[in-house]
Parts: structure tokens; C-alpha cells; sequence
């Protein structure tokens, strides 16, 4: 027997600062956790920290990069928030993902040549939200009719697009690939007609628009409109949407469908703002199951989506930065590590925001007659 | 408190009782469940808490068994105070609870379940010695079991004699049964008085746990009384009379009142009608050629021992699964198989059995609670819905921080009422749903909230609305219906107007019994 | 037919096998205790990372392998934690482990990327026994790690099946609720098998750098066993042995590739690689469609456990 028990609690109220301060404090205690680690190591966590905050949040090129690897992050933040938050758990943002990219760079490449941007990336991105729904159709379909986890179904999906997406590059002279790069395979440009612009000297590019758009639209969709009602109904109870009348199958298949092509136009974004080709190398960076934590961490609020998606950005973005830094390096690892520990204890802060912990010190003995300290 | 110093059974002559409860106090946020309450069982006696829904039965027994710690008073256990801190030491100190929802691992087998836990079995799980002991066990009290079976084959009845076989495989001679017959048959429940009388003759202790009053009386050698979270008599039951315990139970004289009208005439429209209705889950019918017309006007009540086809009249009739065979009508209009939709735009309400979770929706606010059944365009409108909850809230004395705050939050009775106060709405009058079915509709209410309820079902009536009552309560279908049908094994065993029927006939008929065999 | 290619590409799959099937193995437990634990990826990693380090300081295989999947262990603690006591959501806490481990293991390999690892398992010689025509080579010329993952899969399925744990265990993660009423705590069984999974996990990924590839290369070094397990947990529905049949089959998808080409059959490796997913769907689909949605999962995986206290 433990010598002490972790009671947990819901709490009734929660007041406002909770749901600012834990994630604050939980990003703290990360860092302090860290910083011993890396004093361990050898390296003066100071220094560390201040390179890595210089180098994603303030300065200009820092900050920009930060928010431009957010585009996808909160797509599929999105993608994950809309249903974890009826309890359906699309695992398989990451291969939603990459069919987007495929679909998006096909429609880019054939459809898009000597048009101008505002309408060739438009058809990039509907071709890659189609791309992505379509790979969550399977996991949908089968949950719908047949009771298959979709936990599972999305998770083998998305293996299965990525090893399909590495065949159309580096196994197959498919119409993706770039014909001239035989050594190393590469995919094929995508036409300037579907490329997001860049604004000005950074490389934060018109996708962004389209995202914080795409943001204002599911907050609206889950709040004001039937069918967000309907997902809210169906995500805390069956049996209740049955009895209103509720179409409980279609509205899981919607909402998988939505999911889908959420983390479908991430990869619509990745093709046209910063690969500009099908670039399995470039795509195969864990968006998608990072963005399942960023919904997490933003409570499933579109709005906390993106704010969550900007600060892991950050921090993703501090691996590349660092490593182009004069003098000393800094592991460019260090980053990568950050954000996975910064992630375990914000779950954890989080859990401690929504419930009161108690510790009771209990005595072995199994009659003990003291009085319950509860 | 420390073990050393003397209880009061020691100081008193005679044995210690076998379990008791001095001055136990639970809180639970908003609600004292339990307030200073004094209980106790001896041994080889049947001791029986009576109490309404959320009287606090419930709450003393999970105390009792190990489930709740008293946030006041203590448990002694054949006079030793002890220190429950889980089921795990409850069963350790022999005190074994029955739960109304059982507790049993669906795919395990009955003797796997029955030696889950077991501290004194042995590391290798030698299968033929222990399906062999339960065998025996079950044979010994009065209840076939068959050791080898899978929980998910087994029905109601034979899954409660599973868990009163764990209880007692793990020494249990303290034993809660927490509403044991609700489930049960009339033929289960003598089978069940059988076993608790061959437990009694082995000087074992039962608490009995009902809100039944025939049934307390024919079992049980004490009572005691409890309402709102406190001790209201403790009586032998040879001293006392249901009546004097329906009084104790509910704190004032019972006189049933009698909202009947007396304007049920045939021949007005058919309001609710559904005709030759069968419905089937896999191999089991569950209603089998059932006819039920409800008039304009009028109230028809289903009684019945619960499982016996309520919930699937309810659901087929209310449009919530099809009917295999059958036709449903709202005032001539067919809706068979066209969905709750079509129901409701017909006029029908409908008030399911399970409140929060069918009902309601836990996760949602009453607001969109409210809206959960209304007619919704492509955007949603609160404000409407918003109003009216408002308005329920102090109609109905809904306890609760107020219109955004989450279904789930809300206790039984309140969250009846929040269900109760969008059904019923404007039913009866023009525009308004001209059609009402109800499960249980007083279940988990207090009596204030109970009376407010009939009133208005009685004025929804008055004003021309077709109502079906389902509940298993028959002194609530007798007061509230003009006309009774009795449902057993999914079919309508007797049908007429309540003054023509008397209750005797009505029991039989809900036990099964053939009028014209008796 | 190149039997000799046939017969090697069947020997090097039960090697290949190996870490599928640990890694399986311990998701297994975990996830008949109700817990679905997705960081099996990173705790493979940490595994591989702390059993290349200490084999690379103290030349001594065995030990490696020990602090390998005490390792996997220690990291399935951060799991245990944040979904048993504080009843985070599970599918996230172990996505987060995978972006951790991933992190962290890259972080603390660093120095040691792309170095060789001197020692190696040596083959068991069967005697005769190692001259059977085909199964010699493929069952009797192993290392002895192969023999220690076929003797834990069957005394997890003994375990499981037959005594007095193993059934506590299967009740956690079937019905906690009863597993509580009957004394059986649940959150010990849930921390102990979750650990024991990490065990596992961390044995697989030390097996990884220490037998298969003998060197660490970041995540090149797991390159989706982990992910692979989760599915076979599924594949073989949950049981034991199945998991060791079905881990030979995934370990097979995984090097026929050669033999394949060998034999002019030229079916792209991506395929190849797709198999296991595509068969596990399969699985799930035709269960999903026979049973109504009941595969073999426990009842109560990916629940949060709270006693009923209002």
C-alpha cells in the first residue's frame, strides 16, 4: 500500500486565472526541469533559453518564423480540437496531411500554371481539404457503420499515406516527382501560380489569412450553427441525440470529415506557402500528431489553437534558428526537447487547472480508527 | 478516536450488532446526503432502510460497505469502530454490498468473477476446484448458478444471484442489497426472500434497501425510516403497518389524491395510437403485437414490473427506433419509422426514462438543453431558449447557478425537473404539442415538486392533450390515469379504466396471472 | 526459387521480429490494464539511446540490454503519472511521450551517432537440432533474445489466463469499477503493467542498437517499430502468442524486400512497408463487421478510472 493518497477532485468553479496561470506556470516548471538537465550536460541553461527566446520570439525574422511554421499547427490543431471535443479521436491528422499535400501539389501542378495566386492557391487548398477528407472517410465510414475505433483506423491511415507519399517521390516516377533530380528524388515545383506570396523580406506568407479565416469559421461552426450543436450533443451523449432525432452517424462521419480536411488544408498550406512541391522530407515533421497536443493545450478552443500553436512554433522554429548561430553551438536538439517536456507538464498543469488535488497521508494498517482526513 | 477505547455495545448487555452506524454526517457540495445518522443490523436479522429517492439509503449504505467515508461519526463492526477507506477493507471486515448497478466483468465467467479479488486464493487459478466451490456455495443459499457461464449470457436475475454469490464466497456476513428487487420478477423476488431468509437462518446480516412497502413488510424484522438525509423511526416491522411507514417515509399522512377526470369518453380523436407494434433486439422480443390508443383528453397509464417492454413502447411510439412490424399515428398522422423529428412535428412530447443521458445532455448547458428538441435553423438562437430557462428555473424551484451551467451538474430531482419544464411546455394548448408520453414522471422528485408536476399533467389533460404515463410506480399510474394497461413480457396483459380495475387485479396481471386461471 | 534467400530472408525476419514483437508485448500488458500507451515510439527511443551508452561504457551486452528497458520503464513512469493519478487524456499524454523521448534521446545521443557497437549477441547452437532444412536456420541459429521474447509472450499469456494477477489484471481493464468493489486496486494494477510495458518498450529499442542495426542513429534507429507494435497489439487481438505470430509476419513485410527483388517480383518497398497497417484494418474491419464493433479490445481501454463519489 502507498504510503500516502493523490485524491483528485473536479473542481465546481474555476476561476478565470487558472486557465492563464497553469499554463504559464506549467512552462516554467519545464524549463526549471529542463535547465538542470542541461546544467547537468554541461550547458549554462541561461544562455540556452535566452537563444532560443531571441531567436523565435523577439526579433522580427524570429517571430515571423515562428508564426509561419504555426500555419500548419493550427490547422491541425483544428483538425484535432473539433472532434477530441465530442470524443472522437482522430489520431491520424498527420496522414490527413499528407493527402492533403498530394492532392493540393497535384491540383497545383495541373490546373494552376500562369493563373494568379489569389485563385491558384484557393484551388491548392480546396483540392487539399478534399485530400484530407477523403483519407478520413475510411476511418469515418468504418465507425460509423461498423463501431471501428477510429483511434486505430486513423493511426494505420496515416502510416499507410505516408509510405504512399515516399512511393510517389522516391519509389515511382509518378507525376509528383521532379523528372531532372534522378540521384536524389524530388518533387516537382509547384507553378508560381500557386505559391502564397511572402510578405515583404520574411518568409510569413498569405496562407496565414487563410488560416485565421479558416479559425473564425470552426469557432463559429462549433458554437453557432446546428451542425456544431449536433457534434455537441452527439460527442457527450448518444443515446440523447437518438432521442432528438439526432443523426448520430452522419454527424460523426461530418465531423470526421471536417477533422480531415482541416489537417488536409495543412498540407495544402505546407505545398503552397513554404515547399512549393510534394516534399516528403519537408512534410514528415510530426505536424500532425504535434497538433493534437496543441488542441489539448488549448482546452479544444479554436482561439487557444492558435495562441498554443504560435508559442510550439516557437519553439520548433528555435531547432532551425539555432542552428545558424555564430560562435558556441547550442544543440539544436535542446529545442526538440524542450518542446516534449514543456508538453508532458503542461497535460499535467492542466489536469491540476481542472481538479484540486489532495494528498491524505495514510497509515498501512487496514483497521486504522483515526478519524478520515478527507 | 482510538480503538482502545470502549464502544457503546460493550457497555450495554447482549452482542454487539453485527454492523452500526453512530451519528454518520456526509456531505456531499450543496447537499447534507447524510446528517447524523444512527443505524445498526445484528445478526441473523433482515434490517430494512425505507426511504424515497434520495432520502440518503444509498449514502449510508456505500458508508457502510466502504464506498464513502462519513465526513462525521464512525462505523462499528460487531462493535469495534473500524475505518473504512474502500469496498476492499469493507469485504475485508465481511461487509458485501449488492449494488442496484451490479458490479460484474461482463466477459469473464461467473466463477471468474466470483473469485476476482479473492485475497485468499491461491496464485494459479486452478478453474474446475473453484466453479466447483461456487457451485456449492450457490447451491447452499438458494441460488443456481452456473459456474462456467459468461456474464454477458445472463439475465437481470441470475447476474444479482452472481453478485450475492461473490459476497458471500468472500466470507461476507454483513450484507447490503441495495434495491435488489427493482429488477426482479415477482417470482425472482420470492426466489431472492428465499436466499436472504437461508442467509438470515446462518446468522447472517442483511440490509435491505427499498421504497417498497409490501415488500418491507414480508422480509424484514426491522425498519428504519429515513427522509432528506435523516433518521425519521426506527420500528419492528411486527409493531407497525405500511401505512404508518408510508407516513414515516414521506412525513405527513398519505392520502393519495386522486386527479382523475371524469370526462374520458370514447369515441373523441385518437391522439397517440399504435397499432400491432412488435420490436426485437437480436433473438429477444421485446414487445410483441401491442395496441395502444390514447385519446384527446385523456390519460392512459402503463403499469408494470420494470423490463417488461416499457422503454421499448416508449422509445418505438416516441419514434426513437422503428417498429419491426406496426404502425404509430399522432392524431392521424403516421410517423412509423419516420424518427422523433416527424414525431414531434405531430405534436408529440416525450419524456424518456433515463434523464441525464437520454434526456438531457450532460455536457451542455440547460439552454442548449432546452433547445436540445426544438426546431433549429442553420444558426443556432439561444436567446429564445434562454428565456425559458429562466422562467423554469423559478416555476419549478430548479436549484442552480443559472441558465449557462451544465446539465450534469444538476442533481436528480432538478435535472427532472429541467426535462419535465421543456416536454410539457405549452403542451395542451394551441400551437403547442398536443401529445404528451412520460416516463415515471414524478421519479426523484420532493413532494412539492411531485404535486406541481401531477397539476400539470392533470391541466395538460383538461385542456385536451393525449398523455401516456409509463411508470412502475402503480399507486402514481392509479392516481394520475383514466384509463390503465398492464404490461408483462412485452405484451398488454390487461387493459380497462382505473375505477374498473382494483389493485389486486392489476398486481396479478403485472405477476403474470392469467385472470380467467385464477 | 533461391531457397537459400528464401530461408535467410525468413531467419533475418525472426530477428526483425524481435522488437515488434517485445515492443507488443509490453503495449499488450499496458493496454489489458486499460491503458493505451501511443509513446511506445519514444520509449523505444530512450531505450536504444541508454542501452547504446551503457554497452558503448561498459562493452557487456546483457547489461546494456537491462539498462535499456530500465530505461523504457522509468520513461512509461511519465505516463502512468499523468494518466492514472492525474487521469490526463490518454492518446495525449502518449503523444507527448514520443515527441519527448524523440527529443530527449536525440539530445543525449548526440555523441554517440553513427559509432559502431564492437560486441555482439552470439548465436545459440542448437546442435543437430540447427540442421533441420529450413527451420534450422530460422528457429535454431538465433541469438538468445529471440528465445527470451518467445518465452515472455507465452508466460504473459500463461500469466494473463491463468493465475490470480492475471485475472485482476483483465478486469482493470475490462470493468474498473468491478475491479475496485472486489479489492483489486486499480491503479497499482494499471501503474505496474504500464511500467512493465515501458520494460519491454525499452527492451525492444535497446535490442534495436544492440542486435539489429549495432549503432544509434536518432530516430532512424526505431523507424516506426513502435508505431508498428501498437497496430499488431490489434492484428493479434490482443493475445499473447498471436502477437508472436503476427510479429513474425510484420517482421517478414520488413525484409522480403530483398528476396523479393532477388526473385524478379518487384513489388515497391513502400508496399511492402504498408502491410502491417493495411492488414490490421483489414482485421478491424472484418471484426467490426462480424461483431458488431467488439474486437478483442478491453472494455475500459483509454478510460480515465474515477471511483463513483458525486
Amino acid at each position: 500500500m502507498m504510503p500516502f493518497q493523490i485524491r483528485i477532485e473536479r473542481r465546481l468553479e474555476r476561476k478565470w486565472w487558472y486557465s492563464v496561470l497553469t499554463p504559464v506556470l506549467s512552462v516554467f516548471a519545464a524549463l526549471l526541469g529542463a535547465a538542470i538537465f542541461l546544467g547537468i550536460e554541461g550547458f549554462d541553461p541561461i544562455r540556452v533559453y535566452r537563444e532560443i527566446f531571441e531567436a523565435s520570439f523577439t526579433t522580427r525574422f524570429g517571430f515571423t518564423d515562428s508564426v509561419t511554421i504555426a500555419i500548419p499547427l493550427i490547422l491541425t490543431g483544428l483538425a484535432a480540437a473539433i472532434v477530441f471535443r465530442m470524443n472522437l479521436f482522430n489520431i491520424g491528422a498527420e496522414g490527413q496531411l499528407y493527402f492533403g499535400a498530394i492532392f493540393g501539389s497535384w491540383a497545383a501542378l495541373a490546373l494552376t500554371d500562369g493563373m494568379s495566386w489569389v485563385l491558384g492557391t484557393v484551388i491548392v487548398m480546396i483540392a487539399a481539404a478534399i485530400g484530407g477528407a477523403l483519407w478520413a472517410a475510411p476511418a469515418a465510414l468504418f465507425k460509423a457503420y461498423f463501431g471501428v475505433s477510429e483511434i486505430i483506423t486513423t493511426l494505420m491511415l496515416t502510416f499507410i499515406a505516408l509510405f504512399f507519399m515516399r512511393y510517389l517521390i522516391f519509389g515511382s516516377g509518378s507525376y509528383w516527382r521532379d523528372p531532372e533530380t534522378t540521384n536524389f528524388p524530388q518533387g516537382k515545383k509547384i507553378p508560381d501560380g500557386a505559391r502564397f506570396p511572402q510578405w515583404s523580406d520574411t518568409r510569413l506568407h498569405w496562407g496565414l489569412v487563410i488560416v485565421l479565416l479558416v479559425t473564425l469559421i470552426i469557432w463559429v461552426l462549433i458554437k453557432y450553427t446546428s451542425i456544431g450543436f449536433d457534434m455537441n450533443v452527439v460527442g457527450s451523449s448518444e443515446n440523447s441525440a437518438r432521442y432528438a432525432g439526432i443523426p448520430v452517424k452522419r454527424t460523426i462521419i461530418v465531423a470526421l470529415l471536417i477533422s480531415g480536411a482541416l489537417a488536409g488544408l495543412a498540407g495544402g498550406a505546407e505545398v503552397a506557402g513554404r515547399a512549393y512541391a510534394l516534399d516528403p522530407n519537408g512534410l514528415e515533421l510530426g505536424l500532425g500528431f504535434t497538433g493534437i497536443v496543441v488542441a489539448a493545450l488549448a482546452r479544444y478552443n479554436p482561439f487557444g489553437v492558435v495562441l498554443v500553436a504560435i508559442f510550439i512554433g516557437g519553439l520548433r522554429n528555435a531547432g532551425i534558428a539555432l542552428q545558424g548561430l555564430p560562435g558556441e553551438r547550442i544543440p539544436v536538439e535542446v529545442s526538440l526537447m524542450l518542446q516534449g517536456a514543456i508538453l508532458l507538464f503542461a497535460i499535467g498543469g492542466e489536469v491540476f487547472s481542472q481538479n484540486r488535488l489532495t494528498i491524505t497521508r495514510t497509515s498501512s494498517s487496514t483497521s486504522g480508527t483515526e478519524g478520515a482526513a478527507a | 478516536m482510538s480503538s482502545d477505547q470502549p464502544g457503546p455495545d460493550e457497555t450495554r448487555s447482549g452482542p454487539a450488532a453485527a454492523i452500526r452506524a453512530e451519528a454518520v454526517t456526509k456531505l456531499f457540495p450543496g447537499v447534507i446526503a447524510n446528517d447524523h445518522v444512527d443505524f445498526h443490523v445484528d445478526e441473523g436479522e433482515v434490517h430494512t432502510l425505507l426511504g424515497e429517492n434520495g432520502a440518503g439509503k444509498s449514502t449510508l449504505a456505500a458508508m457502510l460497505c466502504g464506498l464513502y467515508r462519513p465526513d462525521q461519526g464512525r462505523i462499528l463492526r460487531a462493535g469495534k469502530p473500524v475505518n473504512l477507506r474502500s469496498p476492499r477493507e469493507g469485504l475485508a471486515h465481511g461487509i458485501g454490498m449488492v449494488h442496484q448497478h451490479f458490479r460484474l466483468v461482463e466477459r469473464f465467467t461467473v466463477a471468474e468473477n466470483v473469485v476476482l479479488g479473492d485475497p485468499y486464493q491461491a496464485s494459479l487459478l486452478k478453474q474446475r476446484e473453484i466453479e466447483g466451490r461456487v457451485g456449492e456455495l450457490g447451491e447452499q443459499f438458494g441460488l443456481p448458478v452456473e459456474p462456467r457461464a459468461l456474464i454477458s449470457d445472463l439475465t437481470v436475475g441470475q447476474r444479482q444471484r452472481v453478485e450475492i454469490v461473490k459476497m458471500l464466497y468472500r466470507g461476507a456476513d454483513v450484507l447490503l442489497l441495495d434495491e435488489p428487487t427493482a429488477v426482479l420478477t415477482p417470482p425472482e423476488v420470492e426466489a431472492l426472500f428465499e436466499t436472504v431468509r437461508a442467509m438470515t437462518a446462518v446468522d447472517k446480516a442483511v440490509v435491505f434497501i427499498s421504497h417498497k412497502l409490501g415488500e418491507v413488510m414480508e422480509i424484514s424484522d426491522r425498519v428504519t425510516v429515513m427522509r432528506a438525509g435523516a433518521v425519521t423511526g426506527e420500528v419492528a416491522t411486527a409493531d407497525t403497518s405500511p401505512r404508518h411507514l408510508a407516513e414515516l417515509m414521506v412525513g405527513r399522512p398519505v392520502e393519495v389524491e386522486i386527479r382523475r377526470g371524469s370526462n374520458a369518453a370514447p369515441g373523441r380523436e385518437v391522439g397517440i395510437a399504435g397499432l400491432g407494434l412488435k420490436l426485437s433486439e437480436g433473438d429477444q422480443v421485446l414487445i410483441d403485437d401491442v395496441d395502444i390508443e390514447v385519446h384527446r383528453g385523456e390519460i392512459l397509464g402503463i403499469a408494470g414490473v420494470a423490463g417488461n417492454g416499457q422503454r421499448p413502447i416508449a422509445r418505438a411510439l416516441a419514434g426513437v427506433v422503428p417498429p419491426d412490424e406496426g404502425t404509430v399515428t399522432v392524431y392521424g398522422t403516421d410517423v412509423t419509422g419516420k424518427g422523433p423529428k416527424a414525431a414531434r412535428r405531430a405534436g408529440l412530447s416525450f419524456v424518456p426514462e433515463d434523464r441525464l443521458g437520454t434526456g438531457l445532455v450532460p455536457n451542455l448547458s440547460l439552454t442548449d438543453n432546452m433547445l436540445l428538441t426544438r426546431p433549429r435553423g442553420f444558426f443556432v438562437d439561444r436567446r429564445a431558449a434562454r428565456a425559458e430557462v429562466t422562467e423554469a428555473i423559478d416555476d419549478y424551484e430548479i436549484k442552480t447557478p443559472g441558465p449557462d451551467a451544465e446539465a450534469r451538474l444538476l442533481s436528480g430531482g432538478n435535472s427532472q425537473k429541467v426535462l419535465l419544464a421543456r416536454e410539457l411546455d405549452g403542451l395542451g394548448e394551441p400551437g403547442g404539442p398536443q401529445a404528451l408520453i412520460v416516463s415515471s414522471p414524478t421519479r426523484g422528485l420532493d413532494i412539492g415538486a411531485a404535486e406541481f408536476v401531477r397539476g400539470l399533467l392533470h391541466e395538460a389533460r383538461e385542456k385536451g392533450a393525449a398523455v401516456l404515463i409509463i411508470s412502475e410506480d402503480l399507486d402514481e399510474v392509479r392516481s394520475l390515469s383514466d384509463r390503465v394497461a398492464v404490461l408483462y413480457r412485452g405484451s398488454i396483459a390487461l387493459e380497462g379504466p382505473t375505477d374498473e380495475l382494483d389493485i389486486e387485479e392489476i398486481g396479478l396481471a403485472m405477476a403474470g396471472f392469467d385472470r380467467s386461471a385464477s | 526459387m533461391n531457397d537459400t534467400a528464401f530461408i535467410l530472408t525468413l531467419a533475418a525476419s525472426v530477428g526483425a521480429a524481435v522488437p515488434i514483437a517485445l515492443a507488443a508485448l509490453g503495449e499488450l500488458l499496458s493496454e489489458k490494464a486499460g491503458v493505451l500507451n501511443l509513446g511506445v515510439e519514444g520509449m523505444m527511443l530512450v531505450g536504444a539511446v541508454s542501452a547504446f551508452q551503457a554497452g558503448d561504457n561498459t562493452g557487456n551486452l546483457w547489461l546494456a540490454l537491462l539498462a535499456g528497458s530500465v530505461a523504457g520503464l522509468v520513461f512509461s513512469l511519465i505516463h502512468a503519472f499523468l494518466t492514472i493519478t492525474l487521469r490526463a487524456n490518454q492518446i495525449v499524454s502518449g503523444l507527448a511521450l514520443v515527441i519527448f523521448g524523440t527529443g530527449l534521446s536525440t539530445f543525449v545521443g548526440k555523441s554517440i551517432e553513427g559509432i559502431p557497437l564492437e560486441p555482439e549477441f552470439d548465436k545459440i547452437s542448437w546442435g543437430p537440432l540447427a540442421d533441420i532444412p529450413i527451420l534450422g536456420p530460422v528457429l535454431f541459429d538465433q541469438d538468445p533474445v529471440v528465445y527470451i521474447t518467445i518465452a515472455i509472450a507465452f508466460a504473459i499469456a500463461f500469466y494473463l489466463n491463468r493465475t490470480k494477477s492475471g485475472l485482476a489484471v483483465r478486469s482493470v481493464g475490462e470493468s474498473p469499477a468491478t475491479a475496485d468493489s472486489m479489492g483489486v486496486s486499480v491503479s497499482a494494477f494499471r501503474y505496474v503493467h504500464v511500467m512493465a510495458g515501458g520494460f519491454l518498450a525499452g527492451m525492444a529499442g535497446a535490442y534495436l542498437v544492440l542486435a539489429l542495426v549495432p549503432s544509434w542513429s536518432q530516430a532512424g534507429t526505431t523507424a516506426g517499430t513502435g508505431w508498428i507494435a501498437i497496430a499488431l497489439v490489434v492484428f493479434a487481438s490482443w493475445k499473447p502468442v498471436g502477437v508472436l505470430a503476427g510479429a513474425f509476419l510484420f517482421g517478414f513485410a520488413r525484409r522480403a524486400n530483398f528476396w523479393l527483388q532477388g526473385e524478379g517480383v518487384d513489388i515497391p518497398a513502400e508496399f511492402l512497408a504498408m502491410l502491417p497497417y493495411v492488414l490490421t484494418i483489414l482485421v478491424l474491419v472484418i471484426l467490426g463487421v462480424r461483431s458488431s464493433g467488439r474486437s478483442g479490445a478491453p472494455a475500459a481501454l483509454g478510460i480515465p478510472y474515477v471511483r463513483d463519489e458525486r
